[in-house]
């Protein structure tokens, strides 16, 4: 690697799990900063060491990861959330995602797969698998059949169909030959679906703290 | 929180303590007829004397019903002898002529009610009537004639003994369902609790064993292959929801569909149910799990294939891809030899029986894909 080596840390509760993936990107030229346990001291590290990349476990112990990659993401413009959990739990994957995350990998990928998925999130990429295409698809179409979301995004036409190839398991570069586009314009559909995304569900929770009188300091 | 057994067993208390209360007042009004005729009766000291019985045995009574759990069929039949007796005891107290011209009321008059009504809530809508008919059947046999009186007694005897009973099966069947419903609430938080121990422990270290095993490489990575294997069954086992069915026949097509994924097969679905009707539900689960079979037998050793389950409102959409070999434009005779159309074919079938298209894409290479179409609106299992 030419510039400095990518700074990555890893939240697990589980400590086999937390320090075999830590070594892994050690021996392969990341900087792990830091490790933790848990959501609460996930959040206190990170406004310390400045990740560039968090990877994010939601199954916490104590706390959620939900709420740490919010609290991440609204803090630290600089630094990136990649959901690194177990397969099947869906709703609490596209909460992380909606929240700020950049993308979403299961446990049960390959050393390499992580490696790859690390590089893209700290260049500003979308890490999507199949499962995650699926559940940001379903959340848009659930949307646009919901009558109260009158505010809430759609996706073009031409993201439908970046997404749906996603979720059937195809590769940017598949997609791009398929879909007779460039790979970079195919990365952009994706990132820019996520983003519409998480745009709205901050619109949202400020909508909603207004309604509920959140957003007055209780000192005054 | 009360244990379902619990609930069971206090659905028919407020009616045992209704049957009792009933017994209580009727005996009041009972001595307060007593009362009215003293010393009219041919016997007066044997009036008072039933009336001090009827008490004693309202007492005994209310003692065993509000104690005692299960109220024992023995005794609610001893209670009902006892009741028919005091009733007998009436043919000695009252003169002939108080008995057959003024109809005068026998002595133990409205509280004979209390019997039929314990006798529904022991035994439900049978008992009820059939301690109303015995009662009446007294009823009739101490006065010794048929009259629209006594036919009205009959009538208001069977008629309570009829809708108490009604009262007790009802609470029983509701009380039957209560439990079950916390039972199967016990059940769900049980598995929930078992899923997150498996999520922390054995899945974390399943899947440790796999990825360090895979980079040692040699036997390390067979015995990885192997724990690889058991992680995504067990992911598979503690993700899916249970198969369950609203009450309108729907059912959530994705935990059907998910416990098809493996190593090799991922399973894309939404976030929230996709409800159809249950019958399309097992079929569209069974088509996918033929579809992922003839891409382990035909697509190659190392295809990998993708499901995506799509919730359209108005439809659901279905896809199987995968990257195997795929089948050349030329070659669909060998294909159909091979069985591989034969598979289409029943899909094909499948899908049409549920109204909906299939189509299939394939080209050497690019591995094949399946989209089911199936619509939605207004459809239900035929």
């Amino acid at each position: 690697m030419a510039e400095r080596a990518i700074s990555v840390m890893v939240v697990d509760d589980h400590p086999i799990w937390r320090d075999g993936v830590a070594r892994d990107l050690s021996e392969r030229g990341f900087e792990v900063r830091a490790t933790a346990g848990d959501a609460p001291s996930a959040v206190r590290i990170a406004r310390v060491v400045r990740p560039d990349v968090v990877l994010m476990d939601l199954n916490l112990g104590a706390g959620s990861g939900v709420d740490a990659t919010r609290e991440i993401t609204a803090e630290l413009a600089e630094t990136k959330v990649l959901v690194l959990s177990a397969s099947g739990e869906h709703s609490d994957v596209l909460e992380a995602v909606k929240a700020g995350a950049s993308g979403y990998l299961v446990k049960s990928a390959s050393a390499e797969e992580l490696v790859d998925a690390v590089g893209r999130t700290a260049v500003g990429d979308a890490v999507f698998t199949a499962g995650l295409a699926g559940l940001v698809l379903g959340e848009y179409r659930r949307m646009a059949a919901a009558p109260q979301e009158t505010s809430a995004p759609r996706l073009t036409d031409r993201e439908t169909d970046v997404l749906r190839l996603v979720a059937k398991g195809m590769t940017a570069r598949q997609i791009a030959d398929r879909l007779v586009l460039s790979h970079r314009t195919v990365e952009n559909h994706v990132q820019s679906t996520l983003r519409k995304l998480q745009l709205h569900n901050r619109v949202e929770l400020a909508r909603y703290a207004i309604e509920h009188g959140l957003d007055t300091d209780p000192a005054q | 929180m009360s244990s379902p057994r619990a609930v069971r067993k206090d659905a028919l208390k407020p009616l045992w303590r209704a049957a009792v209360l009933l017994r209580a007042i009727t005996w009041l009004f009972a001595a307060g007829v007593v009362l009215a005729h003293d010393g009219e009766y041919a016997n007066t000291v044997l009036a008072w004397g039933t009336i001090g019985a009827m008490a004693l045995w309202t007492v005994a009574t209310s003692v065993y019903y509000l104690r005692r759990s299960k109220v024992a069929l023995w005794f609610t039949l001893v209670d009902l002898g006892v009741c028919c007796a005091l009733m007998c005891m009436s043919r000695l107290v009252l003169t002939h002529d108080q008995l057959t011209v003024q109809v005068v009321p026998l002595v133990p008059t409205v509280w004979v009610t209390a019997v039929v009504a314990v006798g529904a809530v022991r035994s439900g809508m049978v008992g009820g009537t059939a301690f109303g008919a015995v009662v009446s059947a007294f009823n009739y046999g101490v006065r010794g004639y048929f009259d629209t009186d006594l036919t009205r007694d009959f009538v208001l005897l069977v008629g309570v003994g009829f809708v108490v009973g009604l009262a007790s099966t009802t609470s029983k069947q509701s009380a039957e369902r209560l439990a079950m419903a916390m039972r199967a609430e016990a059940a769900t938080a049980e598995r929930e609790r078992l899923a997150r121990t498996i999520h922390d422990s054995v899945l974390q270290v399943l899947a440790r064993v796999r990825k360090r095993g895979r980079e040692l490489g040699g036997e390390a990575a067979e015995l990885a292959e192997l724990a690889g294997t058991q992680e995504v069954a067990l992911r598979a086992l503690v993700a899916a929801a249970p198969l369950e069915s609203t009450a309108n026949g729907q059912a959530d097509l994705r935990p059907r569909i998910q416990v098809l994924a493996t190593n090799r097969y991922q399973v894309a679905v939404p976030a929230t149910p996709v409800l159809v009707p249950e019958c399309a539900a097992a079929e569209l689960a069974y088509l996918v799990r033929e579809a992922l079979e003839n891409v382990d037998r035909h697509a190659g050793d190392e295809a990998r294939a993708w499901v995506l389950v799509e919730d359209l409102g108005d439809e659901v959409v279905v896809s199987v891809r995968d990257d195997g070999v795929g089948i050349a434009a030329g070659r669909l005779d060998d294909a159909e030899a091979q069985g591989r159309l034969g598979v289409a074919r029943s899909i094909r079938g499948r899908v049409a029986e549920l109204g909906g298209t299939a189509t299939l894409e394939t080209s050497p290479g690019q591995g094949t894909e399946w989209e089911v179409r199936i619509p939605m609106r207004g459809r239900n299992c035929g």
